[in-house]
Parts: structure tokens; sequence; C-alpha cells
């Protein structure tokens, strides 16, 4: 990016957050990261806030206070009309909230605010918070910040950047491009890798290392993912344990959480069909026609039941069986059907 | 399982994430649960009609439950051998979420009077 850096006299930052654990953690963390540079003013009420907002010297503002939509919004407002706002410089405001809605989100930027993220909670996401802060505010990150990049989580970065409805693209260096995503006001729209685009490069940049860089964003070429980031990152993730469960650096099968059982099972069918009903692929799959059928009845009910209850589109069907399970996708543009088998099945 | 039905189902919502639930007796009678401005219990009813129509067609499998993944939430249904159908209404990531197989499995070992 190619912004002017804010660097040469510090920053004046302002914190708010009425949870004063959080408060000392989000000082500690930005003093640290931006190596004492950061001049922060930190308050736990609204009062106070305002009361050193009217002294001039904030550059930036980041608002974590847990109040309701109406006083976070009337809150940007009094910053906005405050006589330093309408200074030489623009004051930066950042709405950080650990419940993250669309009713916020859009009532914080139609107030005033500049960004709207999430409230980091672990080491990671404080640095990737800070990361992105300091942009909005036109700071540069310190040198040894930036080549400590691979430990920031591309995953955190995507998510970042989707939940503040940013448009930008990601790029992956190692000694030279591997490849982009490009974001569109909070949604991956088009993902390439060498030769592969679409999800599947998306897959393939969580697997690769090596650095990333954000640009500004630029229209892409085409447009090849239509999923949510939700999806995607949760997809990727998946990937990412099956293949740390496959070199044995994985945590054990018996760890918590819903994604441990997916690793015991196995791809034993595939069935792909085209949007007319064309078989496009198939591998082991026994009744062809029959799953063909079941999908588009499953595409069908779906389409039914959606006017009753916001549901949003059907993304996948996912039938537990007693040694497996099977998983249907019936897309608009194509069908998939892959039956998986228990690979500690007793034969 | 011997824990009361009746209070395991009234406990559901309180789980992070649980959006509504419903149950279908073998008899047909419904009962639901959620948030009555998004999910009213006649809806979470409709739902559970329909979706017992839907398991006749998956029959075939002889599936422990059923996932559907929407853009906005999960819906997981679990059939029961005497045709006591449950409905959980999960927020997608969400403490409900990860819940759901535990759930699914309380459902089917649950004493339903």
């Amino acid at each position: 990016m190619t912004r002017e850096k804010n660097n040469e006299s510090g920053l004046h930052v302002l914190i708010v957050d009425d949870d004063r654990d959080d408060l000392t953690i989000l000082v500690d963390s930005f003093r640290s990261l931006s190596e004492g540079r950061w001049r922060i003013d930190a308050v736990d009420s609204v009062g106070e806030a305002l009361q050193i907002s009217k002294q001039g010297k904030t550059q930036l503002v980041i608002l974590a206070v847990n109040t309701p939509v109406l006083d976070v919004s009337l809150l940007l407002s009094s910053f906005s009309q405050s006589s330093f706002d309408q200074q030489q410089f623009k004051l930066k405001k950042v709405v950080m909230t650990t419940m993250v809605t669309d009713e916020k989100r859009a009532a914080s930027l139609a107030a005033g605010a500049d960004m709207f993220i999430e409230k980091p909670l672990s080491p990671e996401g404080l640095k990737v918070a800070f990361a992105h802060i300091s942009e909005l505010a036109g700071w540069e990150l310190p040198q040894d910040f930036e080549s400590g990049g691979h430990s920031v989580a591309l995953a955190d970065l995507i998510q970042m950047e989707c939940l503040a409805r940013n448009s930008s693209v990601l790029e992956l260096f190692h000694e030279q491009s591997l490849g982009r995503i490009y974001i569109e006001e909070g949604q991956v729209i088009h993902a390439v890798c060498g030769e592969l685009s679409g999800e599947r490069a998306f897959q393939r940049l969580f697997i690769l290392t090596g650095t990333f860089e954000l640009h500004d964003f630029e229209p892409p070429p085409e447009r090849t993912v239509n999923r949510t980031w939700e999806t995607l990152l949760s997809a990727a993730a998946r990937q990412l344990d099956s293949l740390r469960d496959h070199s044995g650096t994985g945590q054990s099968s018996g760890d918590a959480g819903h994604h441990s059982g997916e690793l015991d099972y196995q791809a034993e069918e595939m069935l792909i069909c085209g949007s007319a009903g064309e078989v496009l692929y198939t591998w082991q799959c026994p009744d062809a026609a029959g799953r063909m059928a079941l999908l588009q009845a499953v595409a069908g009910h779906a389409g039914k039941i959606i006017p009753e209850i916001q549901l949003g589109k059907l993304d996948r069907l996912e039938i537990q069986l007693p040694d497996g399970r099977a998983i249907l996708q019936p897309r608009a543009d194509r069908m998939i059907f892959v039956g998986l088998g228990n690979r500690n099945r007793k034969t | 399982m011997k824990e009361n039905f009746k209070t395991w189902f009234a406990h559901l919502p309180a789980v992070p994430g649980m959006l509504a639930c419903g149950v279908r007796r073998p008899n047909g009678k419904c009962a639901g649960l959620g948030d009555e401005t998004k999910y009213p219990a006649e809806k979470i009813e409709k739902l559970l009609g329909h979706f017992a129509e839907q398991e006749k067609l998956l029959a075939g499998f002889a599936p422990r439950w059923t996932t559907w993944a929407f853009e906005y939430c999960r819906l997981r249904f679990v059939l029961r051998p005497d045709k006591c159908l449950l409905l959980l209404l999960v927020a997608p990531e969400s403490e409900a979420e990860k819940s759901l197989d535990q759930l699914s499995r309380e459902f089917l070992t649950i004493v339903v009077k």
C-alpha cells in the first residue's frame, strides 16, 4: 500500500474499554507491539473518553465498549463532532466487539467508524488487529514485526478482513508470488495459486509456507469463489488437521471437538453431476442414478422450506450412518455426493 | 438414561448458540422451543413436518441423524426407532453446533414418555 506513514512523532491513541482486564491486555499488547511508540490513553468510561478527546491530541480511538448499538453510534457521533476531528488530521475510529453482528457493523460504520472488527482475544489475534489498525492510521509497523509475519495466521487475517467487510487482495510469497486471494466487501470472491483457481487454489494457499502481504483491492480477472468465508476457512482448517494427522504431527484422535471424528473417515464413493443432471465424474459409485435423484430431491426440498424460515442457502446435507457418513452438496451449478466409510470399521 | 425427557428438552435452549429446538412424537404431536420472534413454535412444528417427510426419502440409508447446513444455521434431525423426531436449530460455529453429536446421542438413549 502506498499510504503516507505517520511514525515520526508517535501515534496518540485512545482506547476505551469498559472491561478493565481487557483494557489492560489491549494497552499492554499494543504498547509492546508498537515498541512503546503508541502514546496510549486508556479509559474505561465513555465520559472520560470524551474529556480526553477534547484535548485535541488523539489521532486514533479504539472503542471496545460493551454497550448497545445505539450507544456506540452516539459515541462515534460525539467523536466525529468534537473539535479535534475537524483539525488537519482525520481522527480514525475503530470499533471492537466480542459480539459481531450485522446490525452492530452497519450501525457503527454508518455512525462514522473507519473499521469494525472482532475484539481479539489471542496473542495472534492482537497482532493481526494491531497490523490492521496501524495500516488504517497510516502508522508504519516496526521492521521486525513484518519479518515475523509467518506467525500471523493467514486464517486470522482473512477473518479480520471479512468481519470488517473490507476489500483487499492477499498475496502469498515464497521467493516469488505463489498466489492471491481477493476479498470484496468481506467476501472471498476469487483465489488463484499457480494454475489452480477457485476453492482449490484457496485450499492450496493454506498448506503452502511463505509470507503474505495485504494490498489494496483491485478487481480480479474472474470470480471463482462463491461460498461464505466461514465455510472456506472451516474447510481449510479441516484440511490442515487432516494433513497434520497424516504426517503424525497432529493431535490425537481422542481430542475433543467436532472435527476430530472426521479424521476417522475415508472416501469410498463420489459422484459429481452438472446442473442438468449429467454425470461429470464418478468414482466407485454403485448407484449413480439413485444418488443423483436423491441430490435433486434434497435440492428441491431445501428450496421449498427456505421461504418458511430464514435459513439462507443450503450448503450441504450430512447424513450420519451407522458406519460412515454421506455428504450431499446440491448446488445450482453442480451436485456432489460423497460417501465416507469409517477407517476403523470392524470387518 | 433415566433423565426426564421434558427436563432434558427444556434445557436445550440454554446451550449457547441454540436458536430453537423441537420434537415430533410418534403420534404426530409437536412441541417447539426457541426465539418466538424469529423461530415461532408453529414454524418449528412445520419444519418438523417437512423433514419428517424428508426422512422417508433417506430411509434407505438408515441414518442415525442428518445435518442440513444452511447459510445462517444448522438443522440437526435425529429420528429414533420409535419414530420420535428431534430438531435442533443452531448457529454455525457455536457451542451448540459443537454439542450436536452429544445431544443427538443423548436423545437416542433418553426415555421419552
